[in-house]
């Protein structure tokens, strides 16, 4: 299962897809089983370079029936930083953002490393 | 202090006004992102992972009043009312819209201050000595050397491209609180045989992937020379230091692959045919030096009546006095360092009610000034005496009087994973959880000064090679894992710290610099610090503490 | 005729360009060229001979030093800036103008943004083949962005500490 993310060009908020569109919370994603379907999106995605930046794909584990990001890096987008756990988007709370809080371990985002560059 | 003239604001209007258009045709992509990207670098704007990250540049860590002021003001407005100062002695806001970024550097201008150069192939923020102007032990206030470097990088036509980042450190007392050999160019303040004032260049330091620490290539510079001897050895660099691999292009890779002969031989070559042209003229250091000195200083006694009976009827104050006070070089003034290690807080976080609050204390009792240090504290430099005890009650009431300055919870930390899209495994919490762990004062005082410095990923952005005791964060198969290096020190005995063994996994971390600190008071011998007690018995017995079990 | 960017007077302008640029697996056109150093060092002789102006094109890397004693027979240095990041060429430039003293024309080509005519300007560069389609009037104001300059150069600008002492 694949989700698609990249960050907003005005603000660089994380954002992500759904059907056509990006949103702000990882718990409306767009999840994709088809890869053929996810790559179609992505391409979709890269060919908005004004909106958006930093556009790929990353790797979801199914967590007690809540889909969550493989990559601790990905979930930690998802959420906000843990120091302490008040800012950005786990602020808002819930069921999606407990889960992924909790969730540990697995491996990194496929996705992200061809961005990892300096 | 040095205050911007007409031809500086004209200067920093231009680029501001640059800058806004740059933006705007990013977002109409008359640019790309990838043409854009060395762009916003350049004007210390990064996409991080939850938002822009701005970095503001602190020039050799020294701020008025206005200035942090205005830093607050940012921080309420544009950020979630925080900042992070950093190793560079910069401030970083993690949550900046790039559409606000134009009104920000606006802001930022009207007190003197930007962005530029704080990222990006450039050269960097210059870092100085934060006891500079103050401290009885130097030669020459490293400021006015700074200032003039700070000048002659911006914008700087031939060096604006180079093939990595750029960092000089200038430090003009035997103590050096600067760091100044993990950088690219190092200046020790140095007297010549007839007396003269120059500088001792080290060249080639620094961290990441692999540390360096800078060998001196030459033993004495005049300092009317300085910056023709700069312009040649960043002319050697920019035509001759690799771009190929982003890995091995600075400097320090060009040095230790020419030799430091070599490399001395050819920047001497290059220097012989720049001549003095290149030369800063003494005019203008004059002038430079005009706005550093004299200091307005009363002339007091050399004790305080005040300042002594609070030590003895506060332990707490006598306990910050210990630890966080230092000796001026006027009588009757002291150097009052603030901590921004409050236990369980984030290092080098700063709320903009403290900020506030700092500028307030620095206008009031401290000449207008703060600094910040590359261990991610700030410092009031000019306090006088009888003024401390107000001062601590101040900080002390805002949660900035933590007494801990060298000690154990006094840790550097990068942002780390928890914000920087570079990183593999968060800092900030590591620090949080060793720092609570030692939060009582009696026993950090009794284990004395140890420096612990956490990096999230190899690129060393909180120093971990040089900590007395090194903490990496590494991505083991998706795990956060840390690696410990011992003996590590960025002062003026400069080392780089080994590899204790196996990375551990986070819930370790904390138990093994227990068991380092157990080993440490058990084999000390007196008057030692950890790291000089590390280098008289080597690694064995540390080792032996932290992976007993293992066996 | 192509066109670029060329300084007259300090003053950015479209001028044609009497040189073709000549790649070293093409076959050599007649009239004025821009050839590569490998092929100036081979067939440069033989092409001033028969009275064409030359130009050599130095890639990023590419040392100065090599061409110092043909400058005086040279019309035009190219210099190659193969990514906005790669700053090289600026250091040849300023080599070019400050110490070896060559007066023809000094071209920017490769990967040339607006963003970069301030530096180039100032290290000596006199022409310029914009990557981004900047126009000579947007050219001239992104090399005049600031009014002041904090270092000595190649180019005629007053630094500010020379500024500052009059």
């Amino acid at each position: 299962m694949k989700a698609l993310t990249a960050n907003r060009l005005i603000d660089g908020e994380v954002v992500f897809w759904r059907k056509g569109e990006w949103i702000e919370r990882f718990a409306d994603a767009e999840l994709f089983d088809d890869p053929a379907v996810a790559e179609a999106a992505e391409a979709h995605g890269k060919n908005q370079p004004t909106v958006v930046v930093d556009v790929y794909l990353i790797d979801l584990v199914d967590a007690d029936g809540i889909p969550t990001p493989v990559s601790y890096r990905e979930r930690l987008r998802a959420l906000g930083p843990t120091n302490p756990r008040q800012h950005g988007k786990q602020a808002e709370g819930g069921k999606v953002i407990a889960a992924l809080a909790q969730a540990s371990g697995a491996a990194r985002s496929t996705g992200r490393v061809n961005l990892i560059k300096r | 202090m040095y205050r911007y003239d007409e031809i500086d604001k004209q200067f920093l209007a231009d680029r501001t006004a640059e800058f806004r258009g740059q933006v705007e045709r990013r977002l109409i992509n008359e640019i790309t992102e990838e043409q854009f990207k060395p762009i916003r670098l350049m004007n210390g704007l990064y996409l991080q992972l939850h938002a822009y990250m701005l970095r503001i540049a602190i020039p050799y860590g020294s701020l008025r009043s206005r200035q942090l002021r205005m830093l607050a003001e940012i921080a309420r407005t544009h950020d979630k009312g925080y900042g992070h100062f950093t190793t560079r002695t910069n401030m970083q806001f993690h949550w900046i819209k790039l559409r606000e970024a134009p009104d920000i550097i606006d802001k930022l201008a009207t007190v003197d201050m930007h962005s530029i150069q704080t990222s990006g192939n450039c050269i960097r923020n210059t870092t100085a000595d934060p006891h500079a102007g103050a401290t009885a032990e130097e030669l020459d206030d490293p400021r006015v050397w700074c200032e003039a470097v700070r000048q002659w990088s911006s914008v700087h036509p031939e060096f604006s491209f180079l093939p990595r980042k750029f960092k000089i450190a200038i430090v003009a007392s035997l103590k050096d609180r600067a760091a100044v050999r993990i950088h690219d160019i190092g200046l020790y303040m140095r007297r010549g045989r007839n007396g003269d004032l120059g500088f001792e260049v080290a060249v080639g330091g620094g961290l990441g992937r692999t540390p360096y620490v800078a060998p001196t290539i030459r033993q004495f510079i005049p300092a009317a020379r300085l910056f023709s001897y700069l312009e040649a050895i960043l002319r050697v660099y920019n035509r001759y230091g690799r771009r190929d691999n982003s890995f091995k292009a600075r400097i320090k890779i060009l040095v230790a692959s020419l030799g430091v002969e070599e490399f001395a031989r050819q920047v001497e070559a290059e220097w012989e045919k720049i001549g003095e042209g290149s030369d800063l003229p003494d005019t203008e250091l004059a002038r430079i030096r005009g706005a550093f000195t004299p200091l307005p200083f009363e002339t007091l006694p050399a004790s305080s009546s005040a300042f002594e009976e609070a030590r003895l009827a506060d332990p707490a104050f006598a306990r910050f006095v210990r630890n966080n006070v230092h000796p001026h070089k006027q009588p009757g003034y002291a150097i009052v360092d603030v901590s921004l290690k409050a236990i369980g807080e984030t290092p080098g976080d700063c709320s903009a009610e403290q900020m506030d609050l700092i500028a307030d204390l620095a206008e009031r009792y401290s000449l207008d000034d703060v600094r910040v240090t590359h261990e991610q504290n700030l410092v009031l430099p000019h306090v006088r005496l009888d003024d401390v005890p107000t001062v601590h009650a101040a900080l002390a009431a805002a949660g900035l009087a933590t007494p801990n300055v060298n000690l154990i919870s006094d840790i550097i930390a990068c942002p780390g994973l928890d914000y920087c899209a570079l990183a593999n495994a968060r800092a900030i919490p590591i620090a949080q959880h060793i720092a609570e762990r030692f939060a009582d004062q009696d026993r950090a005082e009794l284990i004395g000064e140890l420096k612990i410095k956490i990096s999230g990923c190899i690129n060393a952005c909180g120093h971990h090679h040089v900590g007395h005791i090194g903490i990496l964060g590494v991505d083991k198969k998706g795990e956060e894992f840390y690696q410990l290096t011992l003996g590590g020190s960025g002062a003026e005995d400069a080392e780089v710290g080994k590899i204790l063994g196996p990375a551990l996994p986070e819930n370790r971390v904390t138990d093994a610099i227990e068991q380092l600190v157990e080993v440490y008071l058990r084999e000390r011998q007196d008057g030692e610090r950890f790291l000089d007690t590390y280098r008289r018995t080597g690694m064995a017995p540390f080792k032996e503490a932290v992976y007993a079990d293992v066996h | 005729m192509p066109t670029y960017i060329k300084l007259k007077d300090g003053v950015a302008a479209w001028a044609e360009d009497a040189f073709t640029t000549v790649a070293d697996e093409e076959k050599l056109p007649r009239g004025d060229v821009i050839i590569s150093l490998e092929r100036f060092k081979t067939e440069g002789d033989h092409l001033l001979v028969e009275g064409r102006s030359l130009g050599v094109r130095l890639e990023a890397g590419e040392a100065v030093e090599d061409l110092v004693y043909d400058l005086p027979r040279l019309s035009v240095i190219a210099l190659v800036f193969p990514k906005f990041k790669d700053g090289r060429n600026y250091s040849s430039a300023r080599l070019l103008r400050d110490r070896y003293g060559f007066k023809g024309e000094i071209r920017a080509v490769g990967e040339v943004l607006r963003e970069q005519a301030g530096h180039m300007v100032r290290c000596g560069v006199d022409a310029f083949e914009p990557y981004d389609g900047s126009t000579p009037e947007q050219w001239q104001a992104a090399a005049h962005r600031y009014r002041h300059v904090y270092q000595r150069d190649s180019d005629a600008r007053v630094p500010a500490f020379v500024e500052r002492a009059q």
